[in-house]
């Protein structure tokens, strides 16, 4: 028992099963007591969690996480062929520079960047798609530049002691040597992307998604859908994650990042 | 042992390598020949030994192409060439690097490393098949051929590195601190990576740099010491070839480690400690 209090202290799996439960009820337990004492409260009850989550999924919970999944995935694509040009590129030293600015970017605000996308685009969903896409290259650029420059000297000499011209050495140890890396990159960004993703659909409503189905509760304050929502937002985003890792691991077995 | 010398395989002369206003070698002048014994294909086994930041590695970079020098030449024997003992300048891939931390490509099996480093040789599909079978085998590397560097020991990851370099390059091997952080196993796989090289071609030339002097003594034909030199009283700071042993004219080469080594030892000690 003082095993688990103490730091750096190793415990067994079962010991390590049976904290996690701890946590998961303690913080079940706290939901359930101050969701139903005094008059005011926080969080809704889980019962109202429930129901909203059935709402929710006759409104077509599934399709709106479909369609920002999908808005997701246009968008990731776009940014990472982006991302990895300049990433890729930054090794030649003319494109060097517009690589290092491209990834200063991201200390633009999101406001800003959505003011001039709106002059150039009228439809809200292709709006949304590059607002993401604007605002998650500068974030991949600078994850991937750094990817880059983390290459040990050692591996681009080595390819070269092999006769790779310059060319190669890029393709050999930047592009193909790094794949795992790129599927990490984008893995770690996720996070930020995804919470992003909710922001920029209920900022631009368009034709659905999580961010407008958050919109729509909050409007007529409906605690127990947005808690459901935000429950559904973290699932999809943690599987994401998950799936991921998971495709790393089985498609890159050197690969022990 | 009796011994003769033939071709020029490594001419360095006047070499310099600067980075910036730094020097960090300069004046760098050596020979080596194709070392002939009766009855045995003997390769060429040469030692740099000298203190921290004498420049070593910059001059292993310099013989394999990978830095450009300031001045002075290096050449290597041009064994395309129809022309005996031609020679050429040497440049990047010419001559095989092997670094400390045996680098490989980290998503390329041994299979593959080995495939990619014959990928511009004139063999057929065939050829280069039986060529990797037979290195596989007579490296002990069959049945880790299908694994990643992350999955292999140190000595197969370094055993790898030489054969990867010996196929792409052909007779010229430089290993830096090859030695380095091994155990006694370790150590003896690489002595045997040496024995193995060594005699499989007379023109095979092992360049390696050491920390340790005893294993130097042991191993190499020709013990070249980098330091600083002493110029009008004062030492210089920039790197250069401050001794050279010849193992082979003192009749210590090939053979054993023994009393006589130890006093090369000695002698060695004291010029890396005054350079």
């Amino acid at each position: 028992m003082k095993k688990i209090f103490t730091p750096f202290e190793i415990v067994s799996k079962n010991t390590r099963w049976f904290i996690i439960l701890f946590w998961i009820l303690l913080i079940v337990g706290f939901w359930v007591v101050s969701s139903m004492i005094g008059d005011t409260h926080l969080f809704p009850t889980p019962q109202q969690v429930l129901t909203g989550f059935t709402e929710l999924y006759n409104e077509g919970l599934v399709v709106h996480t479909a369609s920002s999944l999908f808005l997701c995935l246009k968008a990731i694509l776009i940014a990472i062929i982006i991302s990895l040009i300049f990433a890729y590129l930054s090794t030649i030293p003319l494109i060097k520079p517009i690589a290092n600015t491209l990834s200063k970017l991201r200390y633009l605000p999101l406001t800003g960047i959505t003011f001039y996308l709106a002059i150039m685009i009228s439809d809200a969903r292709v709006m949304q798609v590059w607002v993401l896409v604007v605002f998650m290259s500068t974030y991949l650029t600078t994850s991937l530049l750094s990817m880059v420059s983390a290459i040990p000297q050692e591996e681009f000499d080595h390819a070269r002691s092999l006769q790779c011209n310059r060319w190669e050495v890029l393709w050999e140890v930047v592009i193909k040597g790094r794949i795992d890396h790129v599927i990490e990159v984008i893995r770690q960004n996720l996070a930020i992307v995804w919470m992003m993703l909710v922001t920029v659909e209920s900022i631009l409503v368009a034709a659905g998604g999580l961010g407008f189905l958050i919109k729509n509760s909050d409007k007529f304050m409906n605690h127990g859908r947005i808690i459901a929502l935000q429950i559904v937002i973290l699932f999809v985003g943690l599987s994401i994650d998950f799936i991921l890792s998971y495709l790393r691991k089985a498609f890159f077995r050197y690969s022990k990042i | 042992m009796s011994y003769n010398t033939e071709n020029t395989l490594l001419y360095v002369e006047n070499l310099s390598v600067a980075y910036g206003d730094k020097v960090v070698l300069k004046d760098v002048n050596f020979v080596e020949k194709d070392v002939i014994r009766e009855d045995k294909v003997t390769g060429q086994v040469i030692a740099f030994v000298g203190r921290s930041g004498r420049g070593k590695s910059t001059l292993f970079r310099a013989l394999t192409g990978l830095v450009k020098p300031t001045s002075g030449k290096i050449l290597i024997a041009d064994v395309a060439s129809k022309t005996e003992n031609d020679a050429k300048q040497v440049l990047e891939g010419d001559v095989g690097f092997v670094d400390q931390k045996y680098t490989l490509f980290r998503n390329k099996t041994v299979v593959q490393a080995l495939e990619f480093a014959l990928r511009n040789k004139n063999l057929s599909k065939e050829e280069k098949s039986t060529k990797i079978k037979n290195y596989l085998a007579e490296w002990g590397l069959e049945k880790v051929k299908n694994q990643y560097p992350s999955e292999l020991s140190g000595g197969q990851r370094q055993r790898t590195a030489i054969i990867e370099q010996i196929f792409c390059s052909g007779h010229y091997v430089v290993l830096d601190e090859p030695f380095s952080g091994l155990d006694v196993g370790n150590i003896q796989d690489v002595k045997n990576a040496f024995n193995l090289m060594s005699a499989s071609h007379e023109f095979n030339t092992i360049i390696y740099s050491t920390h340790d002097i005893e294993l130097a003594a042991e191993l190499a034909d020709s013990i070249y010491v980098i330091g600083y030199p002493t110029i009008d009283g004062k030492r210089a700071d920039f790197g250069t070839i401050v001794k050279h042993i010849d193992m082979k004219e003192r009749g210590l080469a090939w053979k054993d480690f023994g009393l006589d080594h130890i006093e090369i030892v000695k002698e060695i000690k004291a010029a890396m400690l005054s350079s």
